[in-house]
């Protein structure tokens, strides 16, 4: 069927500004417990150490050439050399799965906890208060025109299969308000604290420093750089500043 | 580095700060922010702000990030009794605090108290092991006491932590090279280089420790670090310049009995040395021109 049906006003002014406007202060809210909540990471002298090096590799890397092939060929030694090699992970060390390593570690386990705790329980309130107040009417209507297979996903509380797909239930405004206002809270929060579900999301799946896939990277891209002294190139380039400061 | 705009900035705060207009908070959040040493702007602004209740209460929080300011800026204009009052109002508001500690330990190094000020360090060091600054003042220390074999060896030692900080790499270097240790110190310079290589001053130096290891492969390198050092500032480096010069003679010399594929190698850019000459002399026309005789004659007598 697709004629239109007209919603009531009393609908926008009382699900779905509201239902808005609790999202964004929760997610306030959040933003200042887990700042509260938020133990100050100590970190490890061997995680610094490692995170320092791969620093230095890099920048060894984007400058190398610049020193001499001989002093180049020195430092790629030092640190990718076989034997004590600072970023050559020993195989052993690489096999150990730096999950079973977090998990073992309790700071780091409680401290992930606490995220996704603290992710977990407001969406999961908020989603259940939506789902008790807010269901069994059409909220809003998307602009534009679905299929058929979204009508399980948007129409949930509808239980009429007639109404077109474009009508939605209170339900997917939420799921829209969830994605959508991390352009909001960068606004509010500033821009560096506006991490949203779906940022946290992802930072759930995908761990943290993994040093040994890193350390193992820059190894790579070590060796296989050919170092092309470039300060030959320099006395040319030299020749011609001063020709045209002299004429 | 400071960048062109930043500096702009910080220029006109200053003449108006020092004219007596307005401004004198901005000025302080700058040199905060840019981690430049203007220690007594600071001290007398920040001073002036502290001791007039008004605008001290309208800083709100921030009065102690400003006490704190204060304390190092009037410990390095060895104005103690500020710092001290300045460090015990910090530690009347915050006690047990560590930023307040490294503050205290560091006035003990003001007043030359080195043993308590390392004792006051190391105690530092033991809660935080990991803190950069009090391995530096640690550092520091040593070399106000005048032993730069230790200054070295904690300084190696931080910087097999850390070995991404180039302050430190430079701080060897300038100390490696104060003990003549040269081939060290030029290692120190190649980090410098590796980590920021735009930057003129590094090249220049490298070249300056590469001259004077001597040799025809480090003169012949050096040159070549002279070269780029022109070729960063647009010629307008007259230290480079000169070296160049320098340079091209020592090679001459040093080339003597070679054979001919050394001679090519080292004729890379042949027209190099007169043309840094005759920009060495237009220069001394224009800033110096007494002393262009004295110049002149210097780079003839290079001349090969």
């Amino acid at each position: 069927m697709a004629e239109d049906l007209v919603l009531d006003t009393a609908i926008r002014d009382w699900v779905l500004i509201p239902l808005s406007v609790v999202m964004v202060l929760i997610g306030v809210l959040r933003y200042f417990v887990s700042k509260l909540m938020r133990s100050s990471p100590t970190p490890d002298a061997k995680m610094v150490k490692e995170g320092q090096i791969v620093i230095r590799a890099r920048n060894l890397k984007a400058g190398a050439n610049f020193i001499p092939p001989k002093s180049f060929r020195s430092r790629r030694f030092y640190f990718s050399n076989e034997e004590n090699g600072l970023l050559h992970v020993p195989k052993d060390q690489a096999a150990q799965n730096p999950q079973a390593q977090m998990f073992s570690d309790p700071n780091m386990a409680m401290d992930m906890m606490k995220k996704n705790l603290s992710m977990i329980i407001p969406q999961t309130l908020t989603f259940a208060w939506v789902n008790f107040f807010f269901s069994g009417f059409v909220a809003a209507k998307i602009p534009f025109p679905l299929t058929q297979r979204f009508r399980s996903m948007l129409q949930n509380g509808i239980d009429l299969s007639t109404v077109d797909v474009s009508y939605v239930s209170s339900r997917s405004w939420y799921f829209l308000n969830l994605f959508g206002l991390r352009g909001l809270f960068s606004l509010i929060l500033g821009d560096e604290n506006a991490i949203d579900d779906t940022q946290r999301m992802m930072q759930m799946g995908g761990f943290g420093f993994d040093a040994s896939k890193s350390l193992s990277a820059e190894k790579d891209g070590l060796d296989i750089l050919q170092h092309e002294w470039v300060l030959p190139g320099f006395e040319h380039r030299a020749e011609s500043v001063l020709r045209k400061l002299v004429q | 580095m400071v960048t062109k705009t930043e500096e702009t900035q910080l220029k006109q705060l200053e003449n108006q700060v020092d004219n007596g207009g307005g401004g004198a908070w901005e000025y302080l959040c700058l040199v905060r922010k840019l981690k430049i040493r203007r220690s007594e702007k600071v001290l007398k602004h920040g001073s002036s702000i502290l001791n007039d209740p008004g605008k001290r209460s309208a800083l709100g929080p921030d009065e102690w990030t400003l006490n704190e300011q204060v304390a190092i800026a009037a410990m390095d204009c060895q104005c103690l009794d500020v710092a001290q009052n300045c460090i015990k109002a910090l530690q009347k508001k915050f006690p047990e605090s560590k930023r307040v500690g490294k503050l205290e330990a560091l006035l003990l190094e003001a007043k030359g108290l080195w043993g308590e000020a390392e004792e006051a360090y190391s105690s530092l060091l033991e809660d935080n092991p990991l803190d950069q600054a009090i391995h530096k003042r640690r550092v520091a220390i040593t070399k106000a006491l005048g032993k730069p074999s230790l200054a070295i060896e904690l300084l190696s030692k931080y910087l097999e932590l850390f070995m991404a900080d180039h302050d430190a790499w430079r701080e060897l270097a300038e100390i490696y090279l104060s003990l003549q240790m040269y081939k060290q110190a030029a290692f120190c310079y190649e980090e410098l280089i590796l980590s920021q290589p735009t930057v003129p001053l590094y090249h220049l130096a490298y070249a300056d420790v590469l001259y004077t290891i001597g040799g025809l492969e480090n003169v012949i390198s050096a040159r070549k670090y002279y070269a780029a050092t022109i070729d960063l500032t647009g010629g307008k480096n007259t230290r480079a310049l000169l070296g160049i010069c320098l340079c091209a003679s020592a090679i001459a010399q040093l080339s003597k009995g070679r054979n001919k594929e050394d001679r090519d190698a080292t004729a890379a850019a042949p027209e190099l040395h007169s043309l840094a000459a005759a920009a060495i002399e237009k220069e001394y026309k224009q800033k110096a021109p007494a002393k262009l005789q004295l110049i002149s004659s210097a780079l003839r007598s290079l001349k090969l």
